[in-house]
């Protein structure tokens, strides 16, 4: 009768992370992050925890960072819905997470399977952003980045890197590219050094790897561009249109390798001519 | 042997006597939260480790802090009534001011006790983890003191008032929960307009607003606290401290222990 609490712990205590792994199989391990769908908006949230608002704050950050991926990636298959609720809360919570403003719009505006391809609610968190933090001309320069590259609202992209330019502690060089941009338009020269910058402005991790493969399909759009160029050279020489890519290769007009950034064979267009970076590659995005 | 000796012995017994409930044990689960938070942030958070290291460890110490006012200040006068110990004590050259401000010193002894420890521990994370030892959080520290008294001078008083401690200690939770929702009663008219405006008013004013001594979001991000608003933090803490207590004593005065 004596050893009977030591029986029953010994019989009890396996069951108990044997059923929590049934559990979780069941109901996921992402339970915490898919429950901010059921939850109402980041202001009612707030009123759970008053006086704790920035730790709340940082439990759904961290939630937000393992789901989505921080310095690595954790979740494989991401439901990209729960972003948008997952950085609404922790923003409400601690209006001056900047990083949380910075991350969230990246990953919204990101065409799928990057991001959920949806840059209006990326941009919209952006504008909720330079509303609570006025002062900083980071969180603008991305307002108006992300007006241009993924809205092509050039103008407006150089109206506000004007604006965040004159905030103090701005660098110099935002109102030379919204000079630039509004001399040149959606140049990809614009854009190229739109991701330079962000990639020079981050730290290491995610946003800075993004920025990374965002320059990574500029070079390979720059180079399928000369490809293409190379190929009409040729025809013109030649009075046919190259039949694959090595033909440039054949007629000496190309040393260098015929693939993009990522290693992956450019795609050839026969019928147009032209060279494109391939649906197999990594740095493949929607038109 | 003079008044105030004998108020600092009751201080000091009650501070042995929470030591020996060991109050101070939390301080072992802060240590182990602290060190778990400075070695899986940096991992975690895209750079935000120090101020998620900041915001956990202030908010673990307004949290234990609060939890040791309630519940321990509710047990300081009505445990001694329960367990009749009270009586030999007043039998004794014991004024009864003595005796309950002696308590609430000794208390917010162990709270300053506690408090500072937290505070050195979290200094201790955030250099060991090759942060600097930011000294504007100490300006979120001290308000969160002063919010600890005035949580001790409610449980006290309630503790005078009621015949339990567990019925105190739940006056004593009403208070603090209300007290951080202050700003709810004072925007009333926006979803009650019907409420007279005096109503609000004097709720809003009389209920303690523990939101005063909340600076913990600010340091967090190194926002310096401003002299003047601690300066007037401190006199509102003092001020309302010094009310419940003297409610609290004139009740305790005018208990009948017979």
């Amino acid at each position: 009768m004596r050893r009977l609490p030591l029986l029953a712990v010994l019989l009890c205590a396996p069951a108990v992370p044997w059923s929590q792994a049934q559990i979780d199989r069941r109901a996921g391990t992402y339970r915490a992050q898919e429950e901010v769908l059921y939850l109402w908006s980041g202001e009612q949230v707030k009123r759970l925890f008053p006086g704790f608002e920035s730790l709340a704050a940082d439990v759904y950050w961290l939630r937000t960072v393992q789901y989505f991926g921080g310095e690595r990636l954790f979740s494989r298959e991401k439901r990209f819905e729960l972003l948008r609720p997952l950085v609404d809360i922790s923003t409400t919570l601690d209006p001056r997470l900047e990083i949380a403003y910075r991350y969230g719009a990246i990953f919204l505006s990101e065409p799928f399977p990057v991001g959920a391809g949806r840059p209006r609610e990326g941009i919209e968190l952006l504008e909720k952003g330079t509303r609570n933090l006025p002062l900083s001309w980071r969180l603008r320069q991305d307002y108006g980045f992300f007006h241009h590259i993924f809205l092509g609202e050039t103008e407006k992209a150089a109206a506000i890197l004007n604006e965040a330019a004159s905030l103090p502690g701005a660098a110099f060089w935002l109102r030379t590219l919204a000079a630039d941009l509004l001399a040149k338009g959606g140049s990809r020269q614009a854009a190229r050094r739109m991701w330079q910058q962000m990639y020079e402005q981050a730290e290491e991790g995610i946003i800075r790897q993004n920025a990374k493969v965002r320059l990574e399909i500029l070079d390979s759009l720059d180079l399928a561009d000369r490809l293409t160029g190379l190929g009409r050279e040729l025809e013109r020489r030649t009075g046919r249109r190259p039949a694959r890519l090595e033909d440039l290769r054949e007629a000496g007009l190309w040393r260098g390798p015929l693939t993009d950034a990522e290693g992956t064979p450019f795609r050839y267009d026969r019928e147009s001519g032209r060279v494109f970076i391939s649906q197999e590659s990594p740095l493949w995005r929607p038109e | 042997m003079s008044r105030l000796s004998r108020l600092i012995a009751v201080a000091a017994n009650t501070f042995r006597e929470t030591v020996r409930e060991r109050v101070l044990y939390n301080l072992v689960f802060f240590a182990i939260l602290m060190t778990l938070s400075g070695l899986l942030l940096g991992q975690l958070s895209i750079r935000q480790d120090e101020k998620i290291l900041k915001d956990i460890g202030l908010a673990s110490m307004d949290l234990f802090g609060t939890l040791i006012a309630v519940f321990i200040g509710t047990g300081l006068v009505s445990k001694e009534i329960e367990r009749r110990s009270l009586y030999p004590l007043l039998a004794k050259p014991l004024g009864r001011g003595e005796f309950f401000l002696g308590k609430f010193a000794g208390l917010a002894f162990t709270l300053l006790v506690n408090l500072g420890v937290m505070t050195a521990g979290l200094y201790l994370t955030l250099v060991l983890t090759g942060r600097g030892a930011d000294p504007v959080l100490l300006a979120a520290v001290y308000p969160l003191f002063l919010g600890f008294l005035l949580v001790v001078a409610f449980a006290m008083l309630f503790s005078t008032v009621s015949s339990s401690s567990a019925l105190a200690a739940v006056f004593t939770v009403g208070v603090v929960v209300a007290g951080r929702f202050t700003d709810v009663i004072r925007n009333m008219r926006d979803v009650a307009p019907g409420v007279p405006p005096w109503a609000v008013d004097v709720l809003y004013s009389a209920l303690p607003n523990f939101r005063n001594f909340d600076f913990k979001d600010r340091v967090a991000y190194g926002d310096a606290v401003p002299p003047d608003v601690l300066a007037w933090v401190t006199l509102y803490g003092v001020a309302y401290v010094a009310v419940v207590l003297a409610i609290g004593l004139a009740s305790f005065r005018s208990r009948d222990f017979q």
